[in-house]
């Protein structure tokens, strides 16, 4: 009893320590300066290391407070330097913290429109003109000016070439005003709430444990319990908080990406700040929030449908779940250097090989490692416990289509992940120990790379989507109570998607440079891929014929799944056309596509898995009031965001860029409706993410209030409504395991043609006994 | 004057067509089974009489099945083939291929517009392209200055390079990398093409129009990666 009370005690440690790594970075470690080119902040690096008092420099023409949305002519001028009377070339910037400078002359350019330098022109000069249009805020206003002072030689022999600084504030009406948030503390801070209210949460979840008797005192226990639990259902809980909120976290960047977006170079953030929150937006959505979604769902569902009392390999499960936390941890890392990763989810050779590349994508590639690990596992455990834990009377083809979307999604996660694997350690090494593999001077191929990430990329979107079929199909069937149309097709169409998509990822490539001849095939694979999709939509459609449709939350996010689902699969058909897609190709059609098939394909049946199985898991019924609103708000502000998307990547708008162009007078680009499209994105962007809320509300509420669940709130036949809500531990009695029952009898008792085939593979129970 | 080129308008226009009709037919059939098979009021209609613990009974139909197998395959075949043809034009062999071979000095190209919406002229000229963080540089090599010559312009404040083209001319670009990938977006010919270090890539550049476009880099590269522009402008 000691021994466990002290355990206990060290876990409790543990959990503070690990905590602290979190929280710790964010409070201290907030960038400052990020970014190669912030004269502002990281000094000139004129000619000499350190500033000289022998250079003045002067900004003539400024106010001592200024009138707002008023052009003044400044004038930049120094004197004193090492050729003081004879031939100088001098050079200038200077920086505004806000406000517009316009050039007068062809002897200063803009590098923004906050940031002007001489040009090659005006480097001969001691003096420059320019303009400069207040703000309309009237708050204070700093500039920076950096001048340097030459003599011209174009050598800086024996270190005499000088330069200064001079800093000058004017004041506005307004005064000072409130400081600009940096948009590293923005997102540092709104994860850190994030973090307050899942702590929160939990420990209502520990108070609700016992709320008439309560006491801190079990607290330890409580929390052991959690962490050392290979319970399936657990796991399965805690990859499901997991993946709820790095969806938030996602999503808070993708607002931040939006907000940028709203207009034309808005600068909310910087390009360096942009380019990390691109970046992780992919990677924390994908491998973050939509895998551990699906885990949550496979971990919790699977045993319970197929009539086990756990996954096969408990503790491996344990593993694959703890893994995830600490790869987040080291994928994020970057951020709270100030250097996150900036390569984008597919982080293609040699850029992420090379020293432009900041540091953090060295955590980031480690941390992706450590999910390949915990796929790995996952995988074995899954297809492992389908294959020798179904109860008795379940064969392949009675298996739960969720089942059989799990068992096709890991059988193509194994295959394909080990491909990205090997490039992930590849680029490891080449960043830590230099070796190579990407490194073109020693003959290194990026091509590699790309093959390599897309062998496992294609597979991997795959792999979030057919789990959703899965839940589709589940929910489809039991709200039109109905058997779904089709089985075996359905069974044949996943099969079919998970083979095609190992022959399909040179559609990536299109434009990549590889052989001609390798393009055009894959052209056809994927144009293939329509047909077993295509089947399953229409399998799901005909499901409602002559059926009674119960209309539930989950009912309509099934629904809203098909339409939305439909509509990025024929967007998808755009692709594979060459002669469009090397038009389309990385523009915002490609984002419209993805996020259609992703966001209203794995994200919608993620929603749809948690309205139909949540009071199977907490014994609680969700408010359908709170859902449907859920439902509406989301479906419409949803298609507000994506839908427009299409038409923006057509009329030129690229895909990961900081800001867009609008034609102009001298150059074509976007037209200018173009940026109100963007604006109108951004706002449903917002509304969409506030409509989750709604969720997020309905599961904590309906916890505590929501109506008692029975064994099967919705009529479904599978064995997980046979159990209560929520399942007892272990969830089925191991000396009474479940049978399963056929309506078809006349096939049941025959093995069919895969089963038989598969059999042979086994070795007979029998024999094993016989041997034993 | 057309959206993007008059091949992408012609196989878009298909595409949009087949897509509408695909989306208005399933659409149709979703909106009819939702409202038509929706469950009347107070009562549970078992359909299939679903029971726990129990495979329910199959409900499939082989002629269906195979229907909505074989036709969109026919759809898909189809589409194949139309988006098959402009490929030949668009990756044109530059060896007696859709654009003849390069020109001798004072030749022009006579580009022509086919009835199909295809492209073909009589020869080419060849021009480089260099593209590194983040800048591009064109080398027009031995070519008339009226046909293709590069300088500077400014875009949004900024100096850029600027590539001058002249209309009914065919250009192949031979296009390479200094770092990393880069990808130049020809936005107004619809077409793009990585480049890669130790690589040369080959793109059509066929000024079919008079018009000043941006080229933009569709590769990720880095820090100013949105910034990588420059300006191609097509004069008659």
């Amino acid at each position: 009893m000691e021994r466990r009370t002290a355990m206990t005690r060290s876990m409790v440690v543990l959990v503070f320590i690990a905590i602290a790594m979190v929280v710790s970075p964010a409070v201290n470690s907030l960038p400052t300066g990020i970014g190669g080119d912030n004269i502002q902040s990281q000094g000139c690096n004129c000619h000499n290391t350190l500033p000289s008092s022998n250079v003045i420099p002067s900004l003539a023409g400024l106010p001592e407070e200024y009138n707002v949305s008023t052009t003044y002519t400044l004038t930049i001028s120094f004197s004193g330097g090492p050729a003081e009377g004879g031939v100088n070339s001098g050079g200038f910037n200077l920086w505004a913290s806000d406000g517009d400078f316009s050039v007068v002359d062809a002897t200063v350019q803009a590098r923004s429109p906050t940031e002007l330098t001489h040009t090659e022109a005006g480097n001969d000069y001691r003096s420059w003109t320019i303009e400069w249009t207040s703000p309309d805020h009237g708050r204070n206003v700093d500039f920076i000016l950096h001048v340097n002072s030459v003599n011209g030689d174009g050598a800086n022999t024996g270190g005499i070439d000088e330069w200064n600084r001079l800093d000058v504030t004017v004041a506005g009406s307004a005064g000072a005003g409130l400081e600009a948030a940096d948009a590293f503390k923005v997102l540092g801070t709104l994860i850190m709430i994030s973090l307050v209210l899942l702590t929160v949460t939990i420990l209502y979840g520990f108070y609700r444990t016992n709320p008439d008797n309560f006491t801190w005192d079990y607290l330890a226990p409580w929390i052991t319990g959690w962490l050392t639990s290979t319970d399936h259902k657990r796991i399965g809980t805690l990859y499901f908080v997991q993946g709820l909120f790095f969806l938030g976290v996602g999503g808070i960047m993708a607002m931040m990406i939006r907000v940028q977006l709203a207009g034309p170079d808005t600068g909310f953030i910087s390009q360096d700040q942009y380019n990390q929150f691109f970046t992780l937006h992919g990677t924390t959505m994908i491998f973050l929030a939509a895998m551990p979604l699906i885990a949550g769902f496979a971990n919790w569902i699977v045993p319970l449908q197929i009539g086990a009392p756990d996954l096969a390999l408990p503790r491996i499960n344990a593993l694959s779940f703890w893994l995830q936390p600490f790869a987040a941890l080291l994928i994020f890392t970057g951020v709270f250097s100030g250097e996150g990763a900036d390569t984008g989810w597919t982080g293609y050779a040699p850029y992420v090989v090379s020293a432009g590349a900041h540091r953090g994508v060295t955590f980031w590639v480690a941390g992706q490692i450590m999910l390949v690990a915990s796929s790995t596992l996952t995988g074995i455990n899954f297809l492992t416990t389908i294959a020798v834990m179904r109860a008795k009377g379940m064969g392949w083809m009675q298996m739960p289509l969720f089942t059989w979307s799990i068992l096709v999604a890991n059988v193509m996660l194994f295959l394909s992940i080990p491909a990205f694997g090997i490039g992930l350690i590849q680029v490891f090494l080449d960043r830590t120990i230099s070796t190579a593999f990407y490194d073109m001077a020693a003959g290194g191929d990026p091509l590699l790379w790309s093959h390599l990430f897309w062998y496992f990329g294609h597979p991997e979107v795959y792999v979030v989507i057919v789990p959703a079929f899965g839940v589709i199909s589940e929910v489809i069937a039991t709200s039109a109570r109905r058997s779904i149309f089709g089985y075996r097709s359905m069974v044949y169409a996943m099969a079919g998607i998970g083979l095609l998509s190992f022959i399909v990822y040179g559609h990536h490539m299109f434009t990549s440079g590889m052989s001609p001849t390798l393009r055009f095939v894959t052209m056809l694979t994927t144009m293939l891929v329509a047909v077993p999709t295509g089947i399953k939509i229409f399998n799901w459609l005909k499901t409602m014929h002559g059926g009674s449709l119960v209309y539930r939350t989950h009912t309509l996010w099934a629904l809203g799944f098909l339409v939305t689902f439909t509509l990025g699969g024929i967007s998808g058909m755009y692709f594979p056309a060459i002669a469009m897609d090397l038009h389309l190709h990385e523009t915002y059609f490609v984002v419209a596509h993805f996020h259609y098939v992703l966001v209203g394909g794995t994200v919608f049946g993620m929603f749809a898995a948690i309205y139909y199985w949540y009071p199977k898991m907490t014994g609680r019924m969700l408010d359908e009031r709170l859902g449907t609103l859920h439902f509406l708000i989301g479906f419409i502000s949803y298609n507000g965001i994506f839908w427009p998307m299409h038409r923006l990547g057509v009329v030129g708008m690229p895909r990961r860029t900081h800001t867009y162009f609008i034609t102009t007078d001298d150059f074509t680009s976007l037209p200018e409706w173009a940026a109100d499209w963007n604006l109108f994105i951004s706002v449903s962007a917002f509304i969409f993410f506030f409509s989750n809320l709604i969720l997020v509300a309905n599961m904590l509420t309906s916890l505590v209030r929501g109506q008692k669940a029975p064994a099967d709130p919705w009529g479904g036949w599978s064995f997980e409504w046979m159990v209560s809500s929520p399942p007892p531990t272990p969830s089925f009695d191991w000396n009474n395991l479940p049978e399963l029952r056929d309506a078809n009898e006349h096939i049941a008792n025959e093995p069919t043609r895969m089963g038989a085939w598969f059999n042979r593979l086994m070795v007979p129970d029998q024999e094993e006994e016989a041997s034993n | 004057m057309s959206v993007v080129t008059p091949l992408y308008d012609s196989l878009w226009n298909e595409f949009v067509l087949w897509s509408a009709l695909v989306g208005a037919f399933t659409f149709g059939w979703l909106y009819h089974h939702t409202y038509n098979y929706r469950s009347k009021d107070g009562v549970d209609d078992n359909v299939d009489n679903l029971e726990v613990g129990v495979f329910p009974a199959h409900y499939d139909s082989l002629k269906l099945e195979v229907a909505w197998t074989v036709v969109p395959f026919i759809l898909i075949v189809y589409l194949t083939f139309i988006a098959w043809a402009p490929i030949d034009n668009l990756w044109s062999s530059s060896d007696d291929g859709w654009f003849g071979n390069e020109c001798v000095a004072g030749e022009s190209s006579n580009l022509m517009i086919n009835a199909d919406s295809s492209f073909t002229a009589d020869c080419y000229h060849i021009l480089e392209i260099t593209g590194f963080q983040w800048d591009w540089d064109f080398d027009c090599l031995e070519l008339d200055a009226d046909l293709c010559s590069q300088g500077l312009t400014t875009i949004e404040g900024n100096d850029k390079k600027l590539l001058n083209l002249k209309q009914g001319e065919v250009y192949l670009a031979e296009m390479t990398s200094e770092d990393v990938i880069h990808a130049p977006w020809f936005v107004s010919m619809g077409i793009k093409e990585d480049i890669m270090p130790s690589q040369v890539t080959k793109q059509w550049l066929i000024a079919d129009e008079v018009e000043d476009f941006l080229l933009l880099c569709t590769e990720y590269c880095g820090d100013n990666h949105a910034y990588m522009i420059a300006g191609i402008s097509v004069h008659a």
